[in-house]
């Protein structure tokens, strides 16, 4: 979609939203989006934000809609770049999206997309309790 | 300006965001302007009788001694009107939960907002902002 | 009489002082890399939670922070109110990808919090700033190590030699 061009960089899906984006927009982002998670087994999302100015509770909701839809396919989500005028505004209407993570920039945003999809290696690999630690605590081992 | 349809949610949002700027508004405000407008402008989308309404912006000054700069939206449609305003003020219908129109949240952006609508008969919201 | 140019200028200098009380009142401090402090002192109200949250977020933008450490100490009165207000700017930062930790709540807010039944919405709490930033290190991986040797027996020795050092 031209508005928001999904590249892949190896396990990595990197979305920038180039536009302010009509609503159906937004939603075809999330079908392409969750398909080509489906289709190329990508482990990871970097979805930046950081040329939008404005977000309002539709695009909101679809931010908290397609973090769901990446961890029900198994992959982690970072955003980046949500400008700051831009948080405070959605934090006012109530908006948290407390199901996003997120970063202040795609370098940070790549780096916690690396150890959130390294912890989730281990979750499924690392029988908790083996030697008294769960897969989540020491999964961080390089920060 | 008129709203005619899903496409014009932008539209207006980008103008408000624009107007505000125009008007010395910061960006943080800029943000919640334009954010207030398009709630409204979806309402219409959604809500209104062929999804279509009336979106004005001005400018305001104070006459009250103080020389104040301020930005006043108004958004009206012909569509089948708010029921019960005061049940679709409350918090129980915010936008986070995905149904209802998100007034609390736009009400919260803004400084004033007065609604008036009547079953049958139209709605027309108002909003307005100050610079601080 | 006060003509319209004095009037101008006396208000723009308001508006000025008024920034620089506001600047005053909540620096955002850079404490180490990726670590940022806030200590606020006075009351918190609706005007000056929304200036916090600009300076602050801007100051993550800025130096890339992960952690911001609110302190509280010098805020007086901690009620539903102010709470409110503080959990708008620990969310706001969230956005940003900053976790907030908040310190110098004392006894006293404690229990008025409880009491009001607030919910500090899982914000990670400390009583003081050592504290805070100990957790804040811990977080990122850090760890403050102490120097033995040469470099320490130099520094006692400047430490003899010096006045009230």
């Amino acid at each position: 979609m031209a508005r928001a061009p999904v590249l892949r960089i190896g396990n990595t899906l990197v979305v920038t939203v180039l536009e302010d984006l009509h609503d159906r927009d937004a939603m075809s982002l999330q079908t392409e989006l969750l398909g080509q998670l489906e289709r190329t087994g990508a482990t990871g999302v970097l979805l930046d934000l950081s040329v939008i100015e404005i977000v309002d509770s539709f695009l909101g909701r679809m931010l908290n809609d397609i973090a769901a839809g990446v961890r029900l396919l198994g992959a982690q989500m970072v955003v980046v770049g949500i400008q700051p005028a831009v948080a405070i505004t959605l934090v006012e209407l109530g908006l948290e999206l407390r199901g996003v993570r997120t970063a202040v920039n795609a370098d940070r945003g790549l780096a916690l997309l690396r150890r959130l999809v390294n912890a989730a290696l281990y979750q499924v690999t690392m029988r908790p309790g083996l030697d008294g630690r769960n897969g989540k605590g020491n999964a961080h081992g390089h920060r | 300006m008129p709203i005619l349809g899903e496409d014009d949610i932008v539209q207006s949002r980008q103008h408000a965001r624009e107007a505000a700027r125009q008007l010395g508004f910061g960006a943080v405000d800029q943000s919640r302007i334009a954010t207030a407008v398009s709630e409204l402008a979806r309402n219409i989308v959604r809500y209104a009788t062929d999804g279509r309404g009336q979106i004005t912006i001005r400018q305001l000054t104070s006459t009250d001694g103080r020389e104040r700069t301020g930005i006043e939206i108004v958004v009206s449609d012909e569509g089948p009107g708010i029921p019960d305003i005061d049940q679709a003020l409350s918090d129980g219908f915010t936008s986070g939960g995905g149904m209802g129109m998100g007034l609390p949240g736009t009400r919260r952006l803004m400084d004033e907002m007065t609604i008036e609508s009547a079953v049958g008969s139209g709605t027309t919201i108002t909003i307005r902002k100050w610079r601080r | 009489m006060i003509n319209r140019n004095d009037r101008d200028r006396m208000s723009d200098t308001i508006e000025q002082q008024r920034q620089t009380i506001s600047e005053l009142q909540t620096p955002v401090i850079q404490v180490w890399d990726r670590i940022l402090a806030l200590p606020i002192v006075g009351g918190l109200d609706t005007a000056r939670t929304q200036e916090m949250n600009e300076a602050l977020l801007q100051k993550i933008v800025d130096t890339g922070a992960e952690i911001v450490i609110i302190d509280i100490t010098a805020v007086p009165v901690v009620d539903t109110a102010v709470a409110k207000h503080l959990l708008e700017t620990v969310a706001a930062a969230r956005l940003l990808g900053a976790e907030v930790l908040m310190v110098g709540l004392s006894t006293r807010t404690a229990i008025t919090l409880v009491h009001l039944g607030v919910d500090l919405g899982g914000v990670i709490t400390r009583t003081t700033m050592a504290k805070g930033l100990d957790l804040a290190f811990a977080r990122l991986g850090l760890e403050v190590v102490s120097r033995r040797g040469a470099s320490r027996a130099a520094a006692s020795e400047l430490a003899l030699d010096g006045d009230g050092v």
